[in-house]
């Protein structure tokens, strides 16, 4: 990938020549600091092979969904060719995909029955096109106790391994506690999206970011997860645009919330901010179908190959085999 | 050959950046094969006084020998700031800066106010480019003290659409159009003026979720590498390019993304 005598001769030609070349050539000749010692900073570019690297590490995409956006069952099935475009491409085992009610009406959120069993019979749908590689989970809204009770069960028996709940409830109101109380007895994660912006679900709110009221914020999480410590939280997308220092600072000492890395925001120290607070064990790779920014931001890190097969493979699997869906 | 057209080093104040020196910047150049960046401060975007910034460039960059091989400054311009004009020639013609970037929002002025016209012509009169930035950070987890250009408010942050209009303004200019974050949608007429003009689009930004579907639709010559480190992960842009298979990019056209699109733009100068 890299010619370090073509960079040279690029330089030579570009950087430090033209119109500026006098002073240019100051920079290059004349150092206000002296050169020390040879160091690995001293060296050219590696050869770094970045396939390489995609293709080192086995993966679990821990948030991923079908179309957001389409209820039709045939644009479903076509979104889900590139859904298998993106795993061949990264070299993905397993997607955990969900489609948990985004909608919103006139500015709140969508809070029907209908609505998120329309959506996880989709997503039932999809998986079935490819059952090796696509593993369900399903969503619904506690407020309405009855129909979500029903609805784990329906799910349960399709074969979903765990749930994904957005903005219609937050993750500690109190219609959530027998439902926690069920997915301990299933041995599953629940996974809620999340945010951790300025002006959203009870955060500084004079800035007003827009957003229904039932969005969950870290500090949500920090009061279920301390309710129901036997309970399994999966912390959505750090890397979904809100402040990921605040959420990995407000979730260390929930030993029970894991956090799952997707999103499209791929800030330079994330990953590694995350392990140094969250601990190698509860982070789990995900795209949020940002599929570069889901691998890139992991392999930029400083993580070990060790630490690195532990979020992109191993630490959900883990999850899944508490529940009996556990990858090979 | 990967040259990277989206690099910084200095400080952002509301956050702890890593890799935010010459030196540190270095070394991940080597770690993972990139052979020139095109950097500028930071620190420009916040000072009013943008030339002390990149006058620390400057220096930075002389500390050692070996950054005057790796390092293509650009120079960070204020055109509603006292002496802009004279601070343009002294970057260009003393620092040997060989391009500019401009921060209409975090600097308050409109991209196609008189001043900021006047900056891209004075630029283009020199033969370099000048470039543009979606946004520096994600606005959802931007600090209370940050610019409130926010997602999902009723100001928003930039879309491709902010950017054209200096781009008709001035369509002679050469042009790198920088973290590429949000909303694509143009009118064929707006596409018509992009691809007629001598622009390049880094692939750092999140808004290319396909790599494939953007070369197709804007052209191989208008992408280069880029990572908007350090603020961005160092990878993310570069993986837009290797993992193009060969029926969607063949070696000629990764190469021209890696390094030969910005070869171009640049060599024009000489």
């Amino acid at each position: 990938m890299s010619k370090f005598i073509n960079r040279r001769k690029f330089i030579t030609s570009t950087a430090l020549s033209a119109a500026g070349a006098m002073i240019s050539d100051r920079i290059l000749a004349e150092p206000s600091v002296k050169e020390g010692s040879m160091s690995t900073a001293d060296q050219s570019p590696t050869d770094f092979n970045l396939m390489r690297e995609v293709a080192k590490f086995r993966k679990i995409d821990a948030h991923v969904h079908v179309s957001l956006g389409g209820g039709n069952l045939e644009y479903q099935k076509k979104y889900a060719e590139t859904l298998m475009e993106y795993a061949d491409r990264m070299k993905v085992d397993k997607l955990i995909l969900s489609k948990p009610v985004t909608k919103r009406i006139n500015g709140g959120a969508d809070t029907s029955v209908e609505s998120f069993i329309q959506h996880n019979n989709i997503v039932h749908e999809i998986v079935k096109l490819h059952p090796d590689r696509f593993a369900g989970t399903f969503t619904f809204n506690p407020v309405h106790h009855k129909e979500t009770m029903e609805e784990i069960k329906r799910c349960v028996d399709f074969g979903m391994v765990g749930a994904k709940v957005y903005f219609q409830t937050k993750i500690n109101d109190p219609s959530y506690y027998p439902v926690v109380e069920k997915f301990i007895d299933l041995n599953m994660i629940i996974h809620s999206h999340a945010e951790a912006q300025i002006g959203v679900g009870g955060l500084r709110m004079k800035y007003n970011g827009l957003k229904p009221a039932g969005v969950s914020i870290p500090d949500d999480f920090v009061d279920i997860a301390k309710r129901y410590p036997e309970a399994m939280f999966q912390y959505a997308h750090i890397g979904g645009g809100g402040d990921w220092e605040y959420m990995c600072k407000t979730l260390q000492n929930s030993p029970n919330v894991f956090v799952d890395t997707s999103g499209s925001n791929n800030e330079e120290h994330l990953i590694d901010f995350a392990v140094q607070h969250l601990g190698e064990d509860r982070l789990f790779f995900g795209s949020d179908n940002s599929y570069y920014q889901a691998v890139g931001k992991i392999l930029a890190s400083n993580l070990t190959d060790k630490q690195k097969r532990k979020l992109f493979f191993e630490n959900f699997n883990n999850i899944l085999r508490k529940g009996g869906n556990n990858v090979n | 050959m990967l040259i990277d057209i989206n690099a910084y080093v200095g400080h952002w104040p509301f956050q702890q950046l890593k890799y935010n020196t010459c030196e540190a910047l270095h070394e991940r150049m080597n770690k993972f094969g990139v052979d020139v960046s095109i950097i500028s401060n930071l620190n420009g975007i916040f000072y009013k006084n943008t030339q002390s910034a990149n006058l620390e460039l400057y220096d930075e960059i002389r500390s050692h020998k070996r950054f005057g091989d790796r390092f293509v400054p650009f120079a960070v311009i204020n055109p509603i700031y006292a002496a802009w004009r004279e601070d343009l020639e002294t970057s260009i013609k003393k620092l040997g800066m060989k391009g500019v970037r401009m921060y209409p929002k975090y600097h308050d002025y409109e991209i196609t106010d008189p001043q900021s016209i006047e900056l891209v012509k004075r630029v283009r009169d020199h033969g370099l480019p000048v470039a543009f930035t979606f946004r520096m950070v994600d606005s959802r987890q931007r600090s209370w003290m940050d610019i409130d250009y926010v997602t999902g408010t009723p100001k928003r942050e930039w879309t491709m659409k902010n950017i054209i209009p200096i781009i008709e303004a001035v369509p002679d200019a050469k042009f790198m159009i920088l973290n590429f974050a949000s909303g694509a949608a143009l009118t064929e007429e707006e596409m018509n003026t992009l691809k007629k003009a001598d622009v390049l689009i880094d692939t750092s930004g999140r808004t290319i979720s396909n790599m494939s579907s953007y070369i197709k639709q804007y052209g191989k010559e208008k992408f280069a590498f880029g990572t908007h480190s350090p603020i961005l992960d160092y990878l993310s842009g570069m993986l837009r390019i290797e993992s193009l298979r060969p029926d969607e990019a063949d070696e000629t056209t990764k190469e021209l993304i890696r390094s030969g699109n910005v070869k171009k733009m640049l060599s024009s100068v000489l």
